[in-house]
């Protein structure tokens, strides 16, 4: 159970507090509503590329890091489809410097052409880094469209492609700095070993003075139905074949969602699971095998995604794992198999609360899906799924007509 | 240049929004940050006499739990034997097959990590408190009393091949691989290169001698980190303390050979690249050299964080690439210093030109007293992360021991954090940073 404090500023801002007092350090962990489905489908990336200018400095504050590290500090950030983090982690008695910088580049950020022509190589470079320069990295450029054809989550969050990166102008990051970086769409919660009321105070003499803006107003075009089959088949330089299957799933906030994350443990959770026993061991037609949630607010994903063994055909692979998501609808799975999942779920939430850095991100990710209590009442949802809501929801996903899949074979020599 | 900012007490707005009646408060007063002083964990012996290091600080009902061998490839008379012999501990034993094992592990949550690198092997064990009987009671079979089954180890030869020819298209990795073996040679566990027939020659009879003669009881030590670490120490006793009383000995560390290092300049065609990975490096000293700690200083400034001269330069200014990194590591008995990067290949020569004009500054000029301050702090800072919750200790813990440092390794760290000054810096700047004798590995695209 991990208590908190809550509390909302005139102007907006919500504040989540949780004490732990087992670190002398604290986080200060400040979330914006805003991903890359908040994007212009012609420039895209832009949210992630918008993060990297939150480092650029402001008028008051020229280098962010230097302060953060004369404080002892570290700090980093991440952009997703959904939302952009920042944090900071740095020893309890100097909290107040966090806010402060974190306030100051609320409001006061430098959004210069030359600070984003420079960040634009960056991001360039990060973009071959990451996605090009590796052998399969492009399989989430090739998915998200594949998938998706109308919700913004048919780009990845780096973006469609580099051009559009390079597109970006300081006419849009200012716009997009005023729509979403202000108190009305962000959470601040803050975890270590700091006393609430004193967290409200600072909140309030920090944040206190900045306009509330107004919330995003988002309003997305939901992805329709998928009612056939898709599959793209691509040739790489690569040693071994790879399958993706992807399957549309309910939304984050959904009895949905909870169900077939179990489901996706008792399949390929840990070694005794299912695809590492059957499509790995006994019928020895991969190499690796996994599934998992894309998680996303709206309407994700579940996605099979397996290397396939040399001498496999790939059709024969995609068959036997047709097979058994089959066979999810037609026979429940075991006690066994759902007290594994369940152990491996309490082993992992004990985890997470190992740092303070990690209780701080979720209890603000929580509030932004809706309330922050569900860090707590979570475990509930994961602990009540039965064997017969597997079943169903294994129904309504495996369809045929609902899955996307990749090819993605090794060029011929 | 904190102390600039400080001075300002308004907030001059680059942006269109309002300010709000009452101006914000000035900046707050930033407190110098200090690790304290840092205790190293007590240790208790089995009745075999293994230690086991008591990580205390717990706040949830869960246990990290570490058996550390001396195991790693130092020790390999067959090439693979150290990473293939830990990869095979959970795939059979001689009272469970695979399936039963991982089945066993996976009804009490807990997980089981097997990690082998170029000094050591261990068996890393993250589990519930409740279910720690059972836990280590498998934990304790598959360390000493492993089958090494030959259809298993087909399995994982095959997967261990793909994974390896996948990594041929990795810049990053051949750029790694060619260093080491520049540095240490071709024969030296440390830079010897391995090889797909390596893989395919290997048996599961290797794997047997090599886990007969290093898994023994005399050659491991125990963390164990949570809440309440002593109460674990019945049940270590019932499942560790039995072996090993017949006091079989603990393998000899072999003397190892290195190669001259000459500098050379190497470049490892990889066809279709996007980006090159660039390494630049030399000769280092282990953990124990008395420069150890200052070119841990050093390499900080010049590229050892977010706003480092290399940082600045490479990735702020020129945005030739996503990070560039400078780091003075060490393996257990051979110590270096690299310079890495990713970039675009058209920048490759670029980069390279701009690492060593930042290098020769550094050689020539001091380091102000601003940067050493702000070095200083983020030092501290890191040093005092390290010591943040229990398992993160046990991993620092882990350093000391294998590195045989001193128990008051961090302490003497702390202290040299403090009181290192610039002239010391530039002198090691001279003396490790020697442009005209440095590797120079390219991979890439030609």
């Amino acid at each position: 159970m991990i208590k908190f404090e809550r509390h909302t500023l005139t102007n907006g801002l919500r504040v989540i507090v949780h004490h732990d007092e087992s670190t002398p350090m604290v986080t200060t962990n400040i979330l914006y509503d805003a991903g890359s489905r908040d994007e212009d489908p012609r420039a895209t990336g832009f949210a992630h590329l918008f993060e990297h200018l939150m480092f650029g400095g402001t008028p008051s504050v020229p280098f962010f890091d230097v302060p953060v590290m004369m404080a002892g500090g570290e700090n980093n950030a991440f952009t997703n489809n959904d939302i952009t983090n920042y944090y900071i982690t740095l020893p309890s008695n100097n909290l107040e410097a966090a806010l402060w910088l974190e306030a100051d580049r609320m409001r006061g950020l430098d959004l210069r052409e030359e600070r984003l022509n420079n960040q634009k190589s960056v991001v360039t470079e990060e973009f071959r880094q990451r996605y090009l320069n590796q052998p399969y990295g492009d399989l989430q450029l090739l998915l998200r469209p594949l998938a998706y054809k109308v919700h913004p989550y048919r780009w990845p969050a780096i973006g469609m492609d580099i051009s559009h990166i390079e597109k970006a102008d300081s006419r849009s990051a200012k716009e997009f700095y005023d729509r979403f970086y202000n108190p009305s769409n962000c959470i601040l919660s803050v975890a270590g070993s700091v006393d609430p009321e004193v967290v409200f105070t600072l909140a309030e003499e920090r944040f206190g003075h900045i306009p509330s803006g107004e919330h995003n107003g988002r309003r997305l075009e939901q992805e329709p139905e998928q009612d056939e089959r898709r599959e793209l088949t691509v040739h790489r330089n690569v040693p071994a074949a790879h399958l993706i299957m992807a399957f549309h799933t309910g939304p984050r906030v959904s009895r949905d969602f909870y169900v077939l994350d179990l489901l996706t443990d008792i399949l390929a959770g840990y070694d005794s699971a299912r695809f590492p026993s059957i499509l790995i061991r006994k019928k020895e037609l991969f190499s690796d095998a996994d599934i998992y949630l894309s998680g996303e607010a709206d309407p994700g994903l579940v996605i099979f995604s397996g290397r396939i063994r040399e001498g496999i055909d790939i059709k024969d692979a995609e068959g036997a794992v047709t097979a058994e998501l089959n066979h999810l609808a037609e026979e429940y799975v075991t006690t066994a198999e759902l007290e594994k999942a369940r152990n491996r779920y309490e082993s992992n939430r004990l985890m997470s609360y190992m740092s303070a850095a990690n209780k701080a991100f979720n209890l603000a990710y929580q509030e932004v899906l809706g309330d922050a209590e569900g860090i707590n009442s979570e475990r509930e949802q994961y602990m009540s799924v039965t064997a017969e809501e597997i079943m169903v929801a294994s129904q309504c996903t495996f369809r045929p007509g609902n899955c996307s899949v990749i090819h993605y074979l090794p060029a011929k020599r | 240049m904190y102390l600039q900012t400080r001075q300002l007490q308004c907030y001059p707005l680059s942006s269109s929004k309002e300010m709000k009646a009452g101006e914000p408060k000035a900046a707050p007063v930033i407190i110098t940050p200090s690790a304290g002083v840092i205790s190293f964990p007590e240790m208790a012996r089995l009745g075999n006499g293994v230690p086991v290091y008591l990580i205390d600080k717990g706040t949830v009902d869960l246990m990290r739990i570490e058996c550390v061998f001396q195991a790693g490839q130092i020790m390999e008379e067959v090439h693979l034997s150290a990473l293939s012999a830990s990869a095979m501990l959970t795939e059979g034993t001689r009272s469970y097959d695979a399936a039963t094992i991982n089945d066993l592990i996976d009804s009490t949550g807990a997980a089981l990590y097997h990690l082998a690198d170029k000094d050591t092997a261990s068996l890393l064990t993250i589990t519930l408190t409740r279910k720690l009987d059972e836990v280590l009671a498998l934990a304790g079979e598959v360390l000493f009393r492993p089958s090494f089954p030959d259809h298993e180890f087909r399995l994982l030869t095959d997967r261990r091949i793909q994974a390896f020819l996948t990594s041929r298209q990795k810049t990053s990795v051949i750029a790694r691989e060619a260093f080491y073996e520049a540095l240490c040679g071709a024969e030296n566990p440390y830079g010897r290169i391995a090889r797909e027939s390596d893989y395919r020659s290997l048996t599961t009879g290797d794997l047997r001698r090599f886990h007969q003669k290093h898994y023994l009881p005399l050659n491991m030590y125990i963390t164990v980190a949570g809440r309440y670490p002593e109460q674990t120490l019945p049940l270590l006793e019932k499942h560790f303390g039995i072996n090993g009383r017949d006091g079989s000995g603990r393998p000899v560390r072999p003397i190892l050979h290195f190669a001259t290092a000459r500098p050379v300049k190497i470049f490892c065609e990889i066809p279709g690249s996007v980006q090159s990975t660039v390494r630049l490096g030399w000769d280092g000293i282990t953990r124990n050299h008395p420069d150890y700690q200052g070119l841990q200083v050093a390499t900080t400034i010049l590229g050892g964080y977010f706003g480092s001269r290399l940082m600045r330069n490479i990735r702020e200014e020129k945005g030739y690439t996503y990070g560039i990194h400078a780091v003075a590591g060490s393996f257990r008995e051979k110590g270096y210093i690299v310079i890495m990067t990713d970039v675009a290949n058209e920048y490759r020569e670029a980069a390279v030109k701009e690492i060593k004009k930042e290098i020769r500054i550094l050689c020539e000029d001091e380091v102000t007293d601003e940067e050493m301050t702000l070095v200083r702090n983020h030092l501290m800072g890191e040093t005092a992360r390290m010591f943040d919750g229990p398992f993160t200790i046990a991993e620092t813990v882990r350093g000391i021991i294998d590195h045989e440092t001193g128990h008051d390794y961090y302490n003497r760290f702390t202290e040299t954090i403090r009181s290192i000054t610039p002239g010391k810096i530039k002198e090691l700047f001279n003396t490790y940073f020697n442009i005209d004798e440095a590797f120079e590995i390219i991979a890439g695209a030609r």
